[in-house]
């Protein structure tokens, strides 16, 4: 392995819950979450060299994470990736009271838009509006205007 | 839950859950990393690379086919190498502005804002490419008509014409698809950030 994919190998694995996080959220199922956590490592893979640590590269991890997955959601295209993720882990099936709880919250971030469920889940994250508008390219004011519309829509979902 | 009781502050508590679940897994494993990673040279650069590849061909190519084999002037081969130069750089550099890299590592409006430049781009290329298109046909049917006059008069000319036309239809519709999909992306962008 080369320095770089050192780096990029230690990066992934620092920022995994980050990552993982972010496809299950978009994701229906574990297969689902495995193609899109590998889509997200190759375009990680990808701007890796260039990234000039001008932001915080969690806020970049954040940032590519979500376009992957929102840009993946809305073609709705799946592939069978070769290698899968290796985890003992099914949030999907699994069955004790902490998993039912993650289900709940699966359940209500799902039913919200793309690109709300990218901002709920950054505030879910304990990022501040301005770093929210960071990555998903709008102000701080347009992220409390939008959350506060989340807010009022998931007062309305049925669990 | 009592849906009015509901509170953000719940699904903070479950987000705790979900990350101190997740802290306890080994989910990376370094062969999918690897993976993951043989899969950089990808289409972009492949694109990019052949793009600049047939430019830097073209020039010797076209001396030998027009001023080798078919006797045209230097002056017609210079005007076609400037021209090749010219699509394959504003070609190279317009792609390089859609890069995956590029396209994932910016937030969606800026994406957005790509797609509006590069999609204009594209479009005022138009002004760039048909003047230069016709006055490419035009000299290359007077090199013709100078070279081989009995040639020109007995076919020379019907065949620059439909070679012309063929390639004319064949640019605008790559032109028009090529827009259309710049425009998909820019629509699709637009109805995940616009206010709802």
């Amino acid at each position: 392995m080369t320095t770089l994919e050192k780096q990029f190998a230690q990066t992934v694995a620092e920022h995994k819950s980050t990552i993982y996080t972010v496809c299950y959220m978009f994701s229906q199922d574990a297969d689902e979450v495995n193609d899109l956590f590998q889509e997200v490592l190759v375009n990680l893979w990808k701007g890796f060299e260039s990234f000039e640590h001008r932001s915080d590269i969690q806020t970049w991890i954040y940032r590519v994470a979500l376009n992957t997955c929102i840009s993946l959601d809305r073609k709705k295209k799946r592939r069978q990736s070769e290698v899968r993720l290796t985890m003992d882990i099914n949030l999907f099936e699994d069955r004790d009271e902490d998993t039912k709880q993650v289900g709940m919250l699966h359940k209500r971030i799902s039913k919200l838009q793309p690109f709300d469920r990218a901002i709920v889940l950054l505030w879910l994250e304990n990022l501040s509006y301005e770093e929210i508008g960071q990555i998903v390219g709008i102000t701080a004011k347009n992220v409390s205007v939008r959350l506060f519309r989340i807010r009022e829509q998931l007062k309305n979902i049925k669990d | 839950m009592n849906n009015n009781d509901f509170e953000f502050e719940n699904m903070r508590q479950q987000m705790t859950t979900l990350k101190n679940k997740l802290n306890k897994q080994e989910i990376v494993n370094d062969r999918l990393i690897r993976h993951s990673m043989k899969q950089t040279a990808g289409n972009i650069s492949r694109r990019y690379y052949m793009i600049m590849a047939l430019c830097l061909l073209m020039i010797p190519y076209s001396y030998w086919a027009f001023v080798k084999l078919n006797g045209f002037s230097i002056p017609f081969w210079i005007f076609t190498c400037i021209g090749m130069l010219i699509c394959g750089g504003g070609t190279f550099y317009n792609s390089r502005k859609l890069s995956d890299s590029n396209l994932m590592t910016n937030n969606l409006v800026d994406v957005r804002r790509r797609m509006a430049r590069a999609k204009k781009f594209d479009a005022d290329w138009l002004f760039i490419g048909i003047p230069f298109a016709i006055v490419f046909l035009g000299w290359f049917m007077y090199e013709s008509y100078l070279l081989h006059p009995d040639a020109f008069f007995n076919g020379l000319f019907w065949a620059g014409c439909i070679g012309g036309t063929l390639g004319a239809i064949w640019g605008f519709s790559l032109h028009f698809k090529t827009q259309r999909q710049y425009q998909e992306i820019i629509d699709q962008i637009e109805d995940l950030t616009d206010e709802a």
